[in-house]
């Protein structure tokens, strides 16, 4: 009998259920998607962000000088799907959940993502390779992490001189 | 008078929603933000109008598709002065995924100025919201500024 009390009382005791947003933070889900994030520190410039992106946002940008790699996310051609973090092996793309990306036109190509992402140092000779992050020495590296920081010409070498350790090759008259 | 409308005006602005082409995954959030009484954009004295000629901001979703651009450049011409443009979700100001496609051309940002951009594919209503107070302030500094007036 009369249940429209009910549900009076109850949105009396509830209170407005209008989110107060523009005057007081408003409240983001947990897993909510928003806008991706770049660790500089952890990307190896794999570049498959880059290829799994449907938007076309990420763009990887070889350096003038050939130390490093410009790496710019524009965030208004994003449409957060949040492949490049799901593909991304080392963890260096997260998805933030932050959505307050709203801007002025004047700012519509400064409004991105950008990190300098340097290339990497074979220990030996010097010589330039991809970037070698403690995060992939550990996922690809640990059996031999001091082969891992070669460049493929001195791994080469390391590779022939340790297994000529392991079983010299015997002259033939010896035999 | 004039001054006394300019500072006036900022407090209702009207909202034209101008569809060039979108997915109506931005339009939905732009319906939501004004009917679910979550959101409720009307709070902020904001009122959608069905008539280009009564707009104040428009809100412009979607990559203007071939077939839509004239229509869609001849309503914005019928909008007055002084307005604010604002460009929700990706495709306006880039075309997102639908960029280089057979159907879009250039993003609308090629045709029409964009004033504020709301990012997002599609944006959340309380970013929509956010946006529309940012044009607020763009067009009170316009109709102070008095510009564009005298057509």
């Amino acid at each position: 009998m009369l249940p429209f009390l009910k549900i009076m009382a109850r949105n009396l005791l509830l209170g407005p259920s209008t989110d107060p947003f523009p005057f007081a933070p408003a409240k983001t889900p947990e897993k909510f998607r928003g806008c991706a994030a770049h660790d500089q520190t952890k990307c190896i410039l794999c570049g498959i962000c880059k290829h799994v992106c449907a938007a076309g946002a990420i763009q990887l940008r070889a350096a003038e000088d050939g130390s490093g790699v410009e790496y710019v996310l524009w965030h208004n051609s994003c449409v957060f799907c949040g492949m490049c973090a799901h593909y991304c092996p080392t963890g260096a793309i997260t998805m933030t959940d932050n959505w307050h990306l709203s801007h002025l036109a004047e700012e519509k190509y400064t409004f991105c993502e950008t990190s300098f992402v340097a290339f990497g140092e074979c220990v030996q000779c010097g010589a330039r390779i991809q970037p070698r992050p403690q995060v992939i020495i550990d996922q690809l590296g640990a059996r031999s992490p001091d082969r891992f920081l070669l460049c493929p010409k001195c791994k080469r070498e390391s590779q022939v001189k340790h297994s000529a350790e392991i079983s010299p090759i015997q002259p033939l008259e010896q035999q | 008078m004039r001054k006394l409308i300019s500072k006036l005006a900022p407090r209702s602005p009207w909202i034209y929603r101008l569809n060039a082409g979108s997915c109506n995954g931005c339009d939905v959030e732009m319906a939501t933000a004004a009917l679910i009484p979550r959101y409720d954009v009307e709070r902020l004295g904001c009122k959608y109008c069905g008539s280009p000629r009564h707009a104040d901001i428009v809100l412009i979703s979607g990559p203007l598709t071939v077939r839509v651009r004239d229509k869609v450049l001849r309503v914005f011409d019928e909008i007055p002065h002084p307005k604010v443009t604002v460009g929700v979700g990706a495709c306006p100001v880039s075309g997102g995924c639908f960029r280089e496609g057979y159907s879009t051309g250039m993003p609308t940002d090629h045709y029409l100025p964009l004033d504020v951009i709301v990012p997002g594919c599609p944006p959340r209503p309380q970013a929509i919201i956010e946006g529309i107070i940012k044009a607020l302030d763009v067009w009170r500094v316009r109709l102070e500024e008095d510009l564009c007036c005298h057509f």
